[in-house]
C-alpha cells in the first residue's frame, strides 16, 4: 500500500511539473538594471511590447550601490539575464564588460544607424555597436539651485570656489542646508570628483591623455588632491548638512521642493522631475551652474550614460531584439520624452529635443565644454563605486586626500595589468 | 538496533564521492588558482608564485582589515549570542508566564532573512528619521542618538549588534534543550544542601552544559568566519571601508573581476576554518572520551 502510495505521490509531483512547464508557453525576457535606469514609461512600453508581440519583459531592478558587483559576478559566472543594463564607455565596455564576449552585436539592426554618432562611439567596439542607449546624455551632472533661495537672500551664481563657499555660508545662516548630498546609494557623492576631471584638465593640460598613456599618475596631479581637499570641506563646514552620510538620492526632490535644502548636484531633467512630483514647485524656479570647485567654469559633457546590452548567453536573443527595436520606435522614443521628466531628449537622430529656454540658456552660459573622466580616462568609471568608498573614509578622516589618489592609481595599475594594457606592461 | 553490524566499507564510497567532488576537489582547485593571475581581463592564466598571497598581506591594500574585521566579528558575535543566549536560556527555563510566547518572540528574529533584516535594521538606525534615534529624541536621550552606520566609528558595533539580536534566539533554544537534559534531581539535592540560585548555575547548570556551549560556540565561529549577508545589507562594507568583512571583499573582487585574488582571500579563510575547526573537533570529541 505504501509502494503503490509513494507511486502515486510520485507521479503527481512529475505531472505538476509538467504542468507547470507547459502552462508558460509565452516568451519571458528578463531585464536586470540599476535602481533609476527603468522609467516609468519603459515599463508603459514594455506593457505595450507585450500586447503587440507576445512576449514579456521581466524587469529586475538592484539597488544602485549593488549593481554593478552583481552584474560583473553575474557576467563572470556566465548566467546574466537576457538584457542587462550598464554604463557605457568606450574603454569600460571592452575592459570591464568585455562586450565582444558577453554581448550581442547590433549593428545590424534597423534602428541602430539612427543612433546619435558620439553615443554610437561609446556603445561600439571595431565598429561594431553593441548597446542601444537608455537615457538622455546630452544632460550634464551640474548644481541645481533655488533660485527664490537665492533671490530671497540676494546671492548670484558662484564663479568660483570661494563664491561657492560664500553662498553656502550665507544659506546656512539662514537656517537651510546648503546643498542635498547623498552618500547612502553609493554612486552620487563621487560626481563632484570624477565630473570635474574636466577642472583638472583644464588646470593642468594633457593630464586625461598622460593618465592613459601611463605617463602620469592621479597622485600627480596638484588638482586632484585640491578637487578631493574641497569636497571634504564642503562635508566638513555642514554645507552637506548631518544626514548626507545617510541620505538617499530619491530623495533630493523633496528636500529642495520642502526647503531643506537649497541646491543638490542634478542634472537637467530635475526640474521636470520635481514640478511633477510637487506641482506647486515650478520648473522654472531651478537654475544651474557648474559644480566650481577648482574654480571650474567648464561645461563637463558625458556622451556616455546607462545602456541596454542583450546578454550573449541568453537563449531569446531574437526577443531581446525585437523589444529594443520596439523602444527605438520613433514614437516610442518621443512617448519616452514626453513621460520621463528628466528626458530633455535621447540620443537618436530621430528625437525631437523639448529643452525649456532655461536649460538652453544653461548650456549656452558655459561655451567651454569638457569630457567627463569617467568617460575619458581609462580605468576609472570600473571603480566607480570603489572611489565613492574612498572620498567616504577621506570625509571620515579616515585617510588622506593623497591616500586615495594613491589607492585610485592602484586599482587603474591593476586593471590595467590584468588587462596587459602596453601602456602598463 | 544492532549496533555490532557491520557495514561493507564500499557503503561510504556515494558519501565519499560527493563530497571529494563537491568540496575538497573546488578548494583544492581553488589552492591552485590562488597561484595564478586569473582575472576576467585576459583569456590566458599564468603561474606569478605567491604574489597574490603578498597582496593580501600587503599593507598597501585593504585586505588586512578585513580580516581583522572578521576575527574581531566571530570573536564578539560568539561570545556575546553564548552570553545571553545563556542567560535567556535560564531564564525561559523557569516557570515564567507565557513561556512558549516568550521563547517564541526571542527565537523569531532567525527565522528572518539576514538581508530582510538588513534593511529592515537600515532604516531602523537611519540617523534622521530611523526608529531608534526618535525613540531616543522622545525621551530626551538627544544625546545618545547616533549616526548608528554611518560613522566609521560605530559603523561596525552596529552591524555586531544586529547580528547578535538576530543570532541570539537560535543560541538560546539550543542551550534550553541542553538545560532541559539535566535532570532535576540534581537540583533537588543542591536544594537540600542549602544551595542558592547562583551556585546551582555555577556548579549543576555550567558544567554540564559544557558540552552544548561547545556546539554552539563552533557554530557561532563557523558563521562569524563566513558571515556576509548581515555586512552587506547593513553597510556594504561601508562607510569608506570601515566594515568590510573578508566575504565582502571575496564577492568584490569576484565583481571586480579579479578571480585569482578573490580566490586567494577564499583560500586564505579555509585554511583558517580548517585549524580552527580541527582543534574545536578535536576538543568536542575528547570531551566524549574519545581520541580523534
Amino acid at each position: 500500500m505504501k509502494k503503490i502510495l509513494a507511486l502515486a505521490l510520485a507521479l503527481i509531483m512529475l505531472l505538476s511539473v509538467a504542468a507547470l512547464v507547459h502552462a508558460d508557453e509565452g516568451v519571458t525576457i528578463t531585464y536586470m538594471a540599476s535602481q533609476d535606469w527603468v522609467q516609468d514609461a519603459e515599463m508603459e512600453l514594455a506593457e505595450k511590447f507585450t500586447e503587440k508581440t507576445g512576449i514579456k519583459v521581466d524587469f529586475q531592478i538592484i539597488p544602485s550601490d549593488q549593481y554593478t558587483t552583481l552584474l560583473m559576478s553575474k557576467l563572470n559566472a556566465g548566467e546574466c539575464a537576457d538584457l542587462f543594463g550598464s554604463q557605457a564607455g568606450q574603454f569600460d565596455i571592452v575592459t570591464q564588460l568585455n562586450v565582444e564576449k558577453n554581448a550581442v552585436d547590433l549593428s545590424g539592426e534597423a534602428w541602430a544607424s539612427t543612433v546619435d554618432p558620439l553615443a554610437a562611439s561609446e556603445t561600439s567596439v571595431n565598429g561594431k555597436l553593441y548597446g542601444q542607449p537608455a537615457q538622455d546624455v546630452s544632460a550634464v551632472w551640474a548644481v541645481a539651485y533655488n533660485k527664490k533661495v537665492f533671490e530671497k537672500l540676494n546671492l548670484s551664481v558662484p564663479t568660483n570656489y570661494e563664491e561657492f563657499k560664500a553662498v553656502c555660508e550665507a544659506i546656512k545662516a539662514d537656517g537651510m542646508t546648503p546643498i542635498y548630498e547623498a552618500v547612502s546609494d553609493g554612486w552620487h557623492h563621487q560626481l563632484w570628483f570624477c565630473e570635474m576631471g574636466v577642472a583638472i584638465e583644464h588646470a593642468e593640460p594633457g593630464t586625461a591623455e598622460k593618465l592613459n598613456n601611463n605617463t602620469m599618475k592621479f597622485a600627480d596631479s596638484a588638482a586632484a588632491k585640491q578637487l578631493i581637499e574641497q569636497i571634504k570641506e564642503m562635508a566638513d563646514l555642514g554645507y552637506w548638512g548631518d544626514n548626507y552620510m545617510a541620505n538617499a538620492y530619491a530623495d533630493a526632490a523633496k528636500a529642495i521642493a520642502e526647503g531643506e535644502c537649497a541646491m543638490t548636484v542634478a542634472n537637467q531633467g530635475f526640474p521636470t522631475e520635481l514640478n511633477a512630483a510637487y506641482p506647486e514647485f515650478a520648473a522654472e524656479d531651478i537654475g544651474f551652474f557648474v559644480m566650481p570647485l577648482c574654480d571650474n567654469q567648464v561645461l563637463n559633457m558625458n556622451p556616455v550614460g546607462p545602456t541596454r546590452f542583450i546578454y550573449s548567453g541568453s537563449d531569446k536573443i531574437d526577443a531581446a531584439k525585437q523589444y529594443l527595436a520596439f523602444l527605438a520606435e520613433p514614437e516610442n522614443i518621443q512617448y519616452q520624452i514626453e513621460k520621463v521628466p528628466k528626458f530633455n531628449t535621447l540620443p537618436f537622430t530621430t528625437a525631437k529635443d523639448a529643452y525649456s529656454p532655461e536649460i538652453s540658456a544653461f548650456y549656452a552660459a558655459y561655451p567651454d565644454h569638457g569630457t567627463v573622466y569617467q568617460t575619458c580616462v581609462k580605468y576609472v568609471n570600473p571603480q566607480w563605486m570603489e572611489i565613492g568608498k574612498e572620498l567616504v573614509a577621506v570625509i571620515l578622516g579616515d585617510q588622506s586626500a593623497e591616500d586615495m589618489l594613491k589607492n585610485i592609481d592602484r586599482n587603474r595599475a591593476d586593471q590595467a595589468a590584468a588587462a596587459q594594457d602596453p601602456a602598463w606592461n | 538496533m544492532n549496533k555490532n553490524r557491520i557495514y561493507p566499507t564500499y557503503f561510504v564510497f556515494g558519501a565519499l564521492l560527493l563530497y571529494v567532488v563537491l568540496f575538497v576537489l573546488p578548494s583544492v582547485v581553488g589552492l591552485g588558482y590562488s597561484f595564478t593571475d586569473w582575472s576576467v581581463y585576459s583569456q590566458e592564466i599564468h603561474f606569478i608564485g605567491l604574489k597574490n598571497f603578498a597582496t593580501v598581506f600587503s599593507a598597501d591594500y585593504n585586505y588586512l582589515r578585513m580580516l581583522e574585521n572578521t576575527f574581531v566579528f566571530t570573536l564578539v558575535t560568539t561570545l556575546a549570542k553564548n552570553v545571553i543566549g545563556l542567560a535567556l536560556a535560564v531564564l525561559l527555563t523557569r516557570k515564567v508566564k507565557l513561556l512558549n510566547f516568550h521563547r517564541a518572540v526571542m527565537y523569531l528574529p532567525c527565522v528572518l532573512s539576514a538581508l530582510i533584516v538588513g534593511m529592515i535594521f537600515k532604516s531602523v538606525l537611519n540617523p534622521k528619521i530611523g526608529m531608534l534615534n526618535t525613540f531616543l529624541r522622545g525621551v530626551g536621550l538627544d544625546f545618545l542618538a547616533s549616526n548608528w552606520l554611518t560613522d566609521s566609528k560605530i559603523a561596525f558595533r552596529s552591524v555586531m549588534a544586529v547580528d547578535i539580536w538576530k543570532g541570539m534566539g537560535y543560541i538560546m533554544t539550543i542551550l534550553i534543550a541542553g538545560i532541559m537534559s539535566i535532570p532535576q534531581t540534581y537540583y533537588e539535592a543542591a536544594s537540600i544542601d542549602g544551595g542558592n540560585t547562583w551556585q546551582c548555575f555555577r556548579h549543576i547548570t555550567l558544567p554540564l552544559l559544557a558540552p552544548t556551549l561547545t556546539v554552539t560556540t563552533v557554530l557561532n565561529v563557523i558563521y562569524g568566519l563566513k558571515v556576509f549577508d548581515t555586512v552587506y545589507s547593513l553597510t556594504n562594507g561601508g562607510p569608506g571601508f570601515a566594515t568590510e568583512v573578508l566575504y565582502t571583499g571575496v564577492y568584490k573582487e569576484f565583481g571586480l573581476g579579479r578571480y585569482a585574488v578573490g580566490t586567494t582571500l577564499s583560500t586564505i579563510m579555509t585554511l583558517v576554518m580548517l585549524i580552527v575547526g580541527y582543534f574545536m573537533i578535536k576538543h568536542m570529541v575528547k570531551g566524549d572520551g574519545q581520541e580523534i
